[in-house]
């Protein structure tokens, strides 16, 4: 048989299965597109011009790794189904006496013929939206447009590389699969999973435990550090219990309903029950692939969207005052010449500072047990029972927050951001404080904005307190001289005569000491909106390859049950059940299977919630109203692509069935 | 009155773009009689399922009528037709047409489940037909878990359960191997001798020679018939493979 008579079979073969081969070419070109732009994002020369192009740079190299990873499984996962649909046809060439080899070469064909297309469509669509991509993601960081074209032979290679290896892996699973089994087996392949399934008890009982625990790590996590570890914990517990549960936990209700004679033996409920218990097997994964699929899809897009939303709100919180000054470890003499350069500064480009807010302080980290605290040294990480301690003297807490309180030695006012002391008393390494009263909340701005671990804010009588309370803890004896300062101001001045006022302000203050950090805000709101734009770019544009990546699940799991449901429908109507009643059960089921996903995705998604907030507030988004508005708007959208893409791809399967 | 009367049906089939055209039946006019068990035999694409169809409801004839104790079932509603075929209609397929998603006992259950009925009366009509089938045994099992001969007792037992007026039943024995043919045919004898009409479409001579009248069908149309009456099954059996012979060399009618 000569090399042209295989070619043709594989055309053939391709053509005759197009109901299922064109949605994977046109899935694996758009795959294409997306990780070759992710890429050329990641390459681009005019990403290095912005201020700010590390931290971009990463999200966009993140972005092409997470595409990268995405594409292994998704394109492998639709692989598989469309092996398994095709079984029955290469057992029919072996039974007619082509050889396993045979079928390899003529897979092998088919896979290139696939292969080329997809790789060239798709790096050339890549290459010509680009331009189109760099302009959106130049729109949304810096509003400025870019020029010019270029197509980075980087990010070809890499795609050509990568994509020619998934086919190749492809390629060995689909040729193993054949080898493996025989004509028989082959020939019945697409029916293969026809035994009932059992029911997983244990399965259904460790998703239960894992969603559990995953939703009430979200539901329990009060403070923001925790909820980085405990997010990634609690996303895998859940997508486990996912897993678990639409696999196990579905066999095992519609099991129990089925045992509820009077229930199970009403029209309705008999073929749907019964047919969905057997459709679970072959579809519980798939379901839970779109289940967790939507999930991640809202929460990106809520979460991002937000923080782009919020942007100014991120800013204002991150930034309370237009310009801020932050001097460790500084003597009174150089605080005294650091106020003296902000004011000659300002009247040089002609403002004045307003709402000024200063205060001296000192912070320790601490171990804390119970009332009792020692210092601690901090490496990399903080441990939990790590405590920030930050001291104030009463002068500068009753002009930051109009009070006249007043304190006597040993006597002290307490402010609790996260932890916990019960009684009244506070040992610090011997040092003893009485807590006089606790104070609902606290002027918060520099250092009094840690959020890092448990802190605790001392008001004290005044500096030689909160020296000795120094000598206690580090055990110094001499007299400290140093203590932290904090100054911050806004300026009633353009954008850009405040970004050249913190300029100027850091080449002066510098010369005072190394130690002092000025922050403005203007100066930094181009780099959040460089990150906070690149995270929104980034996830609107994995949202879209997610959604992809659903319809075409949805698209097969719809011709796969079409085929199955076909002759089942037949049969019922011979038997005697009218067109209209078939009809409606068939609609009835495949909503149920259809929207339950979605459902359990809103689902994770309320429990998620909580962690979802702290862990923004950590990036300094607490605009809970705008992140609850974004989240219903991105469910909402997110709903009506659902249902189109559901509603296209039903009419798939309704065709199959009057077929 | 004949249980089933059968008027001058035809049947044109026209491929969907008007062009060719088959005729399945051309003139089939004949009658069944409460209690009986007919045997049509025909060769394969002699219109045989056409006519079962037909009769089924399943399909339109081109033209003539089908009564069902005097009632026409060609002009039924199409919304009723469905209710109809399952109130009076019992069917056995040649490939049992099981559904796999269903116990052996669901399957069973099915058609009375579609009417409505309750589980209690179903599991009461259930017990009588099971035993006397002998699938007793396999009731909780799925149909690819038990053996041909096995799944066409179900689908006999799907038949019986609506106590239909007359089951039809297409190449009942197609599928099955010599032995599991005989007991079928036997519990067809058996089922028939407690007075279920049965009609019975078939190629295999075995099979035909088992009932009380055989029909047959060439080029669309009745050809001949024979009544059993008092024969033995060999008699009947050599009867019938002449009859053959003499359609297949053109012999003349005979009356
Ligand atoms: N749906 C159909 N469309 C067109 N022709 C058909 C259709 N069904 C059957 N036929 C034709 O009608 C004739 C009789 O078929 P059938 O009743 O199935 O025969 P049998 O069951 O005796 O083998 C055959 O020539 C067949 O090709
Ligand atoms: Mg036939």
């Amino acid at each position: 048989m000569s090399r042209f008579f295989y070619s043709k079979i594989a055309v053939n073969n391709i053509q005759k299965n197009s109901k299922t081969y064109i949605p994977y070419i046109l899935a694996c070109i758009c795959t294409i597109v997306m990780f070759y732009n992710m890429s050329f994002l990641a390459a681009a020369k005019n990403i290095g011009n912005l201020s700010n192009s590390s931290s971009l740079r990463q999200v966009l190299i993140f972005g092409e790794k997470v595409i990268a990873i995405f594409s292994i499984i998704f394109l492998f996962y639709n692989n598989r189904f469309l092996v398994k649909r095709r079984k029955k046809e290469f057992g029919l060439f072996n039974i007619l006496g082509m050889e396993k080899k045979h079928i390899a070469i003529v897979m092998l064909l088919e896979m290139i013929i696939i292969m080329i297309i997809s790789i060239t469509a798709g790096v050339l669509i890549g290459i010509i939206l680009s331009k189109l991509i760099i302009l959106l993601l130049f729109k949304i960081i810096t509003f400025k447009v870019v020029f010019g074209f270029e197509i980075p032979i980087k990010s070809v290679i890499h795609t050509v590389i990568l994509f020619s290896g998934i086919f190749g892996i492809n390629l060995c699973y689909n040729i193993f699969q054949v080898h493996l089994s025989n004509p028989i087996e082959l020939l019945k392949g697409t029916n293969a999973g026809e035994k009932e399934p059992k029911t997983k008890w244990i399965i259904a009982v460790i998703g239960v435990i894992c969603l559990g625990r995953g939703y009430y790590i979200s539901l329990t996590t009060k403070y923001p550090l925790a909820a980085v570890g405990g997010f990634f914990t609690a996303v895998i517990l859940v997508i486990i219990g996912t897993y678990c549960l639409f696999i196990a936990g579905s066999i095992a209700i519609l099991k129990m309903l089925r045992k509820n004679k009077k229930y199970y033996y009403k029209l309705n409920h008999f073929v749907s029950i019964s047919s969905m218990i057997y459709r679970m097997k072959q579809n519980a994964a798939g379901l839970s692939n779109i289940c967790i699929l939507s999930t991640m899809v809202i929460v990106m897009l809520s979460t991002t969207i937000s923080m782009y939303a919020g942007i100014e709100d991120v800013l204002r919180n991150r930034y309370p005052r237009n310009i801020s000054v932050n001097a460790y470890n500084v003597s009174e003499n150089q605080i005294k010449k650091l106020n003296d350069v902000i004011e000659k500064q300002t009247s040089i480009l002609d403002t004045t500072p307003m709402n000024t807010v200063s205060y001296r302080y000192m912070y320790f980290i601490t171990t804390q047990n119970r009332e009792s605290f020692t210092i601690k040294e901090i490496n990399n990480y903080i441990p939990s029972d790590a405590a920030e301690l930050v001291f104030i003297t009463i002068d500068d807490y009753n002009r930051m927050s109009n009070k006249s309180e007043s304190l006597l030695k040993g006597e002290t006012l307490l402010y609790t951001l996260n932890g916990n002391i019960d009684g009244d008393e506070i040992n610090l390494n011997g040092f003893k404080f009485h807590i006089k009263k606790r104070l609902p909340s606290l002027y918060k701005e520099g250092r009094l904005t840690s959020i890092m671990a448990n802190s605790y804010f001392l008001v004290v009588d005044d500096m030689d307190t909160i020296k000795e309370v120094q000598n206690a803890l580090k055990g110094d004896n001499g007299n400290i001289e140093y203590v932290s300062y904090y100054y911050s101001f806004d300026v009633n001045a353009k954008r850009d005569i405040q970004i050249k006022l913190t300029q100027a302000l850091k080449k002066e203050l510098i010369r005072i000491s190394p130690k002092i950090d000025i922050e403005g805000s203007e100066s930094s709101r181009k780099d959040f909106f460089e990150l906070y734009g690149g995270l929104f770019f980034l996830g609107i544009f994995l949202g879209i390859l997610f959604i992809m990546a659903m319809v075409l699940a949805m698209y097969y799991k719809q011709i796969l049950e079409g085929y199955d449901d076909k002759e089942r429908y037949s049969i019922m109507k011979k038997i005697g059940m009218s067109c209209e009643k078939i009809r409606q059960i068939i609609k009835s089921q495949v909503l149920t299977v259809f929207f339950m996903p979605l459902i359990v995705a809103v689902i994770h998604l309320i429990f998620a919630f909580n962690i979802l907030t702290k862990f923004l507030s950590m990036l300094n988004f607490t605009n809970v109203r705008l992140f609850v508005i974004c989240t219903i708007i991105t469910v909402c959208a997110f709903s009506v692509i659902y249902t189109v893409v559901y509603v296209l791809t039903a009419k798939t399967y309704y065709k199959i069935i009057r077929e | 009155m004949p249980i089933l009367e059968v008027k001058n049906i035809k049947k044109v089939y026209t491929s969907r773009f008007g062009g060719n055209t088959v005729q399945a039946l051309s003139n089939v006019s004949f009658s069944i009689e409460k209690g009986e068990y007919v045997a049509i035999m025909g060769e394969s694409g002699s219109g045989k399922t056409t006519l079962l169809n037909i009769i089924a409801a399943l399909d339109k004839p081109t033209s003539g009528d089908v009564l069902l104790n005097g009632e026409s079932i060609v002009s039924i509603k199409e919304r009723d037709i469905s209710a109809f075929r399952r109130d009076n209609l019992g069917f056995v397929f040649q490939d049992f047409n099981l559904l796999d998603t269903f116990s052996v006992q669901d399957n069973i259950f099915l058609p009375l489940v579609l009417a409505g009925k309750t589980y209690e009366e179903m599991n009461e009509r259930l017990k009588i037909i099971v035993k006397k089938l002998g699938i007793s045994d396999i009731l909780n099992k799925y149909p690819y878990e038990i053996s041909g001969g096995q799944r066409q007792r179900t689908a006999i037992a799907r038949a019986l359960i609506t106590k239909p007026q007359i089951i039809l039943a297409d190449e009942p024995t197609g599928a099955l191997d010599s032995r599991s043919s005989d007991g079928l045919l036997k519990l067809f004898e058996e089922i028939n001798n407690d007075g279920q009409t049965i009609l019975m479409v078939t190629h295999s001579i075995k099979a035909a020679s088992k009932a009380k009248r055989v029909m047959f069908i060439k080029d669309g149309e009745i050809f001949h018939q024979i009544y059993k009456a008092s024969m033995t099954d060999e008699k009947m059996y050599q009867k019938i493979s002449d009859t053959l012979t003499m359609i297949v060399t053109g012999g003349e009618r005979n009356e």
